[in-house]
């Protein structure tokens, strides 16, 4: 097999570096830019870095962002790994009628704009007494989220051999016994996978923060950066350093599971 | 003995996540509908009734609104995310098949930018498009009049924002079809190599044909990954110049919290959700035809 790079590859590979690693350098190198020398064509690659964009972004209101992006991100997480791995292995293993229909749920919901959940739920919460609280919003992500945990989740459960259920019944062991001996510890990498994911796509949600902290005093990162972003006269650098301190975490976790991200990721997709 | 695999005793673990799902998920969706029939404002929002207006909101959206050029603005934004998203994953991904570390670590920094919160990728790319950003920089250098208006000018603003949606998701596409050329069987290629093939053919006869039942299924996603796009024309434009941007679902959400308009949003953000069950019945025949 032949799997050495021609020129059409060699340029392919040139243009994606270009187009995913330049932006990323440019972040970081922006944040330690000071705001007059941002647009400064004089200055694109040569200047005095400095560390002020991050000493002036790190203040306690920054800190009480962070807290509440851990806060949203690990309850968001652990809530929708909560319900949607008992319903994956549900769905993995019977035939019933419920399940088509359990699916097809959760392929729409999956689908849904988000702006189609946030105008009702902002009415919802408001009666529920859910707005403005962390509750709420960790409530909401998960409600996102949870469709596609749940149907990415499935296949991890299906390729757990039946057999293996089976010889657990034999020695007794009931039907939860055998779901969080057996059944968990192999489908363990499954679960990492989706819950890695699920914590990264809650970590960047911002629109549900945005709506349902009537304050920015609650915001996570996600939503103080959204707002930062879209005021008038940006800080670049500043924002630029909220970016990456806002991407740290993201860095982290990404480090610690690419190889699971790379080979999980499309198996609920293809199958 | 084993009567139980297939037993209703599995739905109890289905329970806590259908009733979460009906509460937090399908309600909303019901509640989405029955606002939509209602006139409700700001102050109303919470009230114990609304006035039933009937088809009301959804006439209002398409003669005074612009629920038509929204629609008109979602495909535009659907096409552009589908085809870059499509054409460019394949082509990284049979790119990327290529041995050596390159090929490693730029897989592993797509697969970052990725995984990296949409707000972070809006900010940068709003920046590198400034009229003093980045790109235009490097446009004037190759000698371009003056700086383009990629978020000022209204046919460029959306497709800057379709291009910005169609670059996030190349990175996904070209892990899925990587898989899939992965799982050709290497013989395959030998047979080919044998025959004399050049490069280009193995691409047209043999990564093309085996990689089409996961490009069908890959391309429903894609066109619902640009329909929902909400993210980037959030952080980028906010739906402007004007309204410019505002697609289907992005309207509905501009008539609800800018407008405080929100029968009228929900009318419009219905009009998405119809959209939405089109294309799952589309997704799902595909899947159902891919299985058998």
């Amino acid at each position: 097999m032949n799997l050495r790079a021609g020129p059409v590859a060699t340029a392919m590979k040139l243009g994606l570096t270009l187009l995913y690693g330049l932006p990323l350098f440019w972040i970081v190198l922006t944040s330690f830019k000071q705001s007059s020398d941002v647009f400064a064509p004089s200055k694109s690659l040569v200047f005095s870095p400095t560390t002020r964009a991050y000493t002036q972004s790190l203040d306690a209101a920054l800190l009480e962002s962070l807290k509440q992006s851990v806060l949203i991100a690990t309850g968001a997480t652990a809530l929708v790994l909560a319900i949607g791995v008992p319903a994956a292995y549900a769905l993995a293993r019977t035939r019933h009628w419920s399940v088509t229909l359990g699916l097809v749920g959760l392929i729409v919901l999956q689908m849904m704009p988000q702006t189609s959940q946030v105008i009702p739920l902002f009415g919802l919460f408001g009666n529920w007494g859910l707005l403005d609280s962390l509750l709420g919003v960790i409530i909401a992500d998960a409600a996102l989220l949870t469709p596609f945990a749940t149907l990415l989740l499935r296949p991890f459960f299906r390729s757990v051999p039946m057999s293996l259920e089976e010889s657990g019944a034999l020695d007794g062991a009931g039907m939860l016994r055998t779901f969080w001996s057996i059944v968990l510890p192999i489908a363990r990498n499954g679960m990492l996978t989706v819950g890695s994911i699920t914590f990264l796509l809650a970590w960047g949600e911002f629109l549900y923060a945005v709506r349902f902290f009537l304050s920015p005093g609650g915001y996570p990162l996600s939503a103080l950066l959204s707002q930062q972003v879209s005021a008038f006269g940006v800080d670049w650098p500043g924002l630029m350093a909220l970016a990456v301190l806002t991407s740290i975490p993201i860095l982290i976790i990404f480090s610690a599971t690419y190889r699971l991200l790379r080979d999980g990721l499309t198996v609920g997709a293809v199958k | 003995m084993f009567g139980w695999h297939n037993s209703r005793r599995y739905l109890a673990f289905l329970l806590p996540g259908a009733v979460f799902m009906a509460i937090f998920g399908v309600f909303p969706l019901v509640q989405l509908v029955w606002m939509s029939l209602h006139d409700v404002t700001q102050s109303t929002l919470n009230a114990a009734t609304w006035d039933f207006v009937g088809l009301h909101n959804f006439v209002r959206g398409f003669t005074d609104g612009e629920s038509a050029v929204a629609v008109l603005r979602t495909l535009v934004v659907v096409a552009v995310v589908t085809l870059g998203g499509m054409v460019l994953g394949f082509a990284a991904a049979v790119a990327l098949r290529t041995r050596g570390r390159w090929s490693g670590i730029l897989l592993a920094v797509m697969v970052f930018v990725w995984a990296l919160p949409p707000v972070v990728n809006g900010s940068v790319w709003k920046f590198l498009l400034a009229d003093d950003g980045l790109i235009n920089t490097v446009l004037a250098t190759a000698g371009a009049p003056g700086p383009v208006p990629f978020l000022y000018d209204p046919t460029w603003a959306l497709v800057s924002v379709a291009s910005v949606g169609a670059i996030a998701v190349v990175p996904f596409n070209a892990l899925v079809f990587r898989a899939a050329l992965m799982a050709i069987s290497p013989d395959t290629f030998e047979a080919a190599a044998i025959d004399g093939a050049s490069k280009r053919q193995e691409i047209r006869h043999i990564m093309i044909p085996a990689t089409r039942p996961t490009a069908a299924v890959l391309l429903v996603l894609t066109v619902v990954y640009g329909f929902r796009s909400f993210d980037f024309i959030y952080v980028m434009t906010s739906g402007g110049p004007g309204t410019s941007t505002a697609t289907l679902p992005f309207l509905g959400y501009l008539q609800a919290f800018q407008q405080y308009d929100y029968g009228l949003g929900s009318a419009t953000s219905f009009l998405a959700v119809i959209g939405v069950f089109v294309l799952a019945a589309i997704y799902a025949r595909t899947i159902r035809r891919e299985e058998a």
